[in-house]
């Protein structure tokens, strides 16, 4: 019993977490359109929180994933104002996310800087060129397309219920990841990476290339964050990514309590994402202030992974 | 008269008996080897003596008077001392600190360390096991592995005044030394032996049993079976009380001879720190590596895998041999099974099958975009019958097996995609007897097949009946290539020396 409660405790919790909105917000929190809405406020997060975990299989980090996103928001809307149009604007911002992951890779796997430190060095430095780019005004109104804020105000009619484009994109890349991590030797790779990096180097595994690749869709994925949120508020400015990367990693982690092997897996990173969304939604409607909310998160997150490193050292 | 004797020990584990019955026993001055296939209940009755884990019955004396020993502190008091294979050490403190570490520090005006004090005590608790080479206050993290081992030894003297050490129970003390090591162990051991202390010595070499233990208890399922005086029986003799059959020969014989063809050469190849090295193999044969650890042994595998830099030529099968990593080489049939399987053979969270098909995962996937697991797993199945592996399915788990299979997975990996060279480095280390003699046959399977096999052993015995040639590599080049028939131990060891060094052996 104890050990079934440490090994699916996140999703004991998660599922207590359900019935206790359900109860407490009858009128409100089960409908679909309250859920649409959830995926629509979660699908940023769910699109930085997939990249991060390619890189977190590995065992590595990124945390310049929020300042790509809002450099990559501010890149954008800057071209809009200087007469771009949508599409030149919105690749060149994805560029911007694949160069800069293809720094980051750079930097741990061929100069052997530690994750942390390089992408903390590098999280200063978009964050910084974010402010250039911007001049540190937030750029809105005229400059940018009618059709580029439309994109995240409309969606697609699945069977009656509007689904937000954004949560289209959001599920889309979740499932090509999931892809990526799991049916293609590309994945397979990164688990042996993660797993044991001398081992897999020695049985042939590029793991130079291959962490560059990997930051490089990590840098991608945060870029395409960036381009949602911009969408989502018409605007940009050089601040508002940076909630998104400290999440992303809770949510990976959270997800890590899930699999036998705690290991990253992309399903328990969606389920993460899924237990902040719900956290937040829920306690906002419950009209819960927002620091009090911060430190409740928090603390679920810290019993989650103590529960589940718990149950690991009982198992040795 | 005996120091210790155990009876009828059994242990069972969810109703799986790891030991029915067993009897052993330990003379004062004696050092006594305990031995057994991996799975025979060996680590069992360690911890049972080490007070860890407790048996369903057991009767336990020390000088003729009954004992229970239901703690590790009971069994320290009773004079047993522990030396696993991971030593407890602390890497970062110097070798006094080591070896006085379960010690109030010495201090003086209650406050401050006495280091010459401390560096004393230290100094002459290495000095009563005869090592003079090492400096107490020298950072633990600079000896070798060996010297460490030495001074956890060492500190297991010295411990509490009340309770001197009796008994050292050894798990694999040589698994990761160097022969040179081993030999300064072996002296250490036959002077607590002289001392009238006594030595449990795990292992499973059985050439290192044979010449420095009195008796040896075999454990198989469980049961336990007195060798006798080690010096009335044969190498083979023991083999058989461990494998509970006949065995022929330690070694199988090559199904036929080398071709003259030559599969790889190797032409004034230097890196960093060895050659220049020249030598070559021909196709079905095994050259073996001899030489004292750290001669350049690895580094020469490296250069050949592509993992080092290298400056000269190289040829394998006719073409030439530039590979710009692992990745090539293995791509290139060039397959490397590397000394230590657990840091740098396995990734060992990940299940058997993706261990096996990781180096060629490219070919063994649709078009190198999607995985194909039924063919993966399939493919491992085979690969895994054919080393002899024994798990449950290919989608256990590496680190679920033990050291023997998983030597055996590696072996699988390196088999598939055809290879043309063998690269194996020390294949049989910390492997019980059945799954070594497994892995000869493997070689021999292979070279019978024209694959060309370069051998690196510590194990001169295993060199000497695997190896078509032996080149000796010193400083690190090859200085002799010897050929292995009808060589013996002691003049490869000579060789490995050097002649002129030939008495420091």
């Amino acid at each position: 019993m104890l050990k079934f409660v440490l090994r699916f405790g996140t999703l004991i919790g998660f599922a207590i977490i359900l019935v206790v909105f359900t109860i407490a917000l009858p009128e409100s929190f089960l409908t679909a359109r309250n859920w649409l809405n959830i995926s629509q406020q979660l699908s940023m997060l769910t699109v930085v929180a997939a990249g991060m975990t390619v890189v977190m299989v590995m065992g590595d980090f990124d945390l310049s994933v929020g300042s790509m996103a809002t450099l990559a928001g501010v890149v954008a809307a800057l071209l809009f104002t200087l007469g771009q149009p949508i599409e030149v604007a919105v690749g060149a911002a994805l560029l911007i996310g694949l160069l800069g992951g293809i720094f980051n890779g750079i930097m741990v796997s061929v100069f052997g800087i530690l994750p942390f430190v390089a992408t903390l060095a590098t999280l200063t430095m978009f964050s910084g060129a974010a402010f250039i780019v911007s001049g540190g005004k937030t750029i809105s109104g005229r400059a940018i397309p009618e059709a580029f804020g439309a994109f995240a105000r409309t969606g697609v009619d699945i069977g009656g219920f509007i689904v937000p484009n954004l949560t289209i994109v959001a599920a889309l890349v979740l499932v090509v990841t999931w892809v990526l991590l799991e049916q293609t030797p590309f994945g397979r790779r990164l688990y042996a990476i993660g797993g044991n990096i001398e081992a897999a180097h020695l049985s042939g595994v590029r793991v130079r290339r291959l962490k560059i690749a990997a930051f490089a869709l990590t840098g991608l994925s945060a870029a395409g964050a960036g381009l949602l949120y911009a969408s989502r508020v018409a605007s940009a400015n050089p601040t508002q990514g940076s909630g998104l990367m400290l999440n992303a990693i809770a949510a990976v982690f959270l997800g890590m309590t899930m699999s036998r092997q705690g290991e990253p897996r992309l399903l328990g990173t969606l389920m993460g994402v899924l237990i902040l969304g719900v956290l937040d939604n829920g306690l906002t409607q419950m009209s819960v202030d927002s620091y009090v909310r911060q430190v409740l998160v928090g603390g679920i997150i810290l019993i989650a992974v103590a529960l589940g490193s718990i149950s690991k050292t009982r198992r040795r | 008269m005996t120091l210790l004797v155990l009876q009828h020990v059994s242990k069972a584990y969810g109703g799986v008996p790891a030991l029915r019955g067993v009897t052993l026993t330990v003379s004062p001055g004696e050092i006594h080897a305990l031995m057994g296939e991996n799975g025979a209940g060996k680590s069992t009755l360690i911890k049972i003596l080490a007070g860890v884990v407790a048996p369903d019955s057991a009767t336990i004396r020390m000088d003729g008077a009954p004992v229970v020993i239901d703690s590790p502190r009971v069994a320290h008091r009773l004079g047993l001392r522990f030396i696993h294979q991971e030593l407890n050490v602390v890497p970062t403190l110097s070798v006094a600190e080591n070896i006085l570490l379960s010690q109030p520090v010495p201090r003086r005006l209650g406050l401050f360390v006495d280091w010459a004090k401390l560096n004393r005590l230290a100094g002459e608790a290495l000095k009563t096991l005869g090592i003079t080479h090492i400096d107490p206050r020298a950072p633990l993290a600079a000896l070798s592995l060996g010297d460490q081992m030495l001074v956890k030894i060492s500190s297991a003297l010295v411990s509490e005044p009340g309770a001197p050490a009796r008994l050292y129970v050894m798990d694999e003390p040589t698994a990761a030394l160097t022969r040179e090591e081993s030999e300064r162990l072996f002296r250490v051991l036959n002077e607590i032996r002289r001392a009238g202390n006594s030595v449990l010595y795990v292992s499973h070499r059985l050439d290192e049993v044979m010449t420095l233990c009195d008796r040896a208890t075999v454990l198989r399922d469980g049961v336990a079976i007195d060798s006798g005086k080690l010096a009335d029986i044969t190498h083979n003799d023991l083999v058989s009380m461990m494998i509970g059959r006949k065995v022929q020969d330690a070694y199988p014989a090559p199904a036929r001879p080398a071709e003259s063809r030559e599969l790889f050469a190797a032409i004034d190849l230097s890196g960093p720190g060895v050659g220049p090295i020249t030598l070559a193999v021909k196709a079905g044969e095994v050259l073996g590596i001899a030489g004292l650890s750290g001669m350049g042994q690895t580094a020469l595998l490296r250069m050949i895998l592509g993992d080092t830099r290298a400056k000269g030529d190289m040829r394998l099968d006719g073409q030439p041999w530039r590979p710009r990593g692992p990745a090539d080489a293995w791509q290139g049939g060039v397959a490397y099974v590397p000394a230590e399987r657990r840091s740098e053979g396995l990734v060992l969270s990940r299940p058997i099958y993706e261990n096996i098909t990781l180096p060629h995962l490219s070919r063994q996937s649709r078009s190198g975009l999607l995985l194909l697991r039924g063919l993966e797993r399939a493919l491992s199945q085979k690969l895994g019958d054919g080393v002899r592996l024994k798990a449950n399915t290919v989608n256990q788990r590496a680190v679920e097996l033990s050291g023997g299979n998983q030597q055996k997975v590696v072996f699988a990996k390196a088999l598939n995609g055809t290879p043309k060279l063998l690269l194996l480095n020390e294949p049989t280390r910390g492997v019980d007897v059945g799954a070594k003699f497994d892995i000869y046959q493997i070689i021999r399977t292979m070279t019978a097949k024209g694959l060309g096999v370069i051998l690196v052993s510590s194990d001169l015995p295993e060199l000497i009946g695997m190896a078509d040639r032996i080149a000796i590599m010193r400083s690190g080049e090859v200085k002799d290539v010897v050929a292995a028939q009808g060589l013996g131990e002691e003049a490869l060891l000579n060789l490995c020396y050097g002649r002129d060094a030939a008495k420091v052996a």
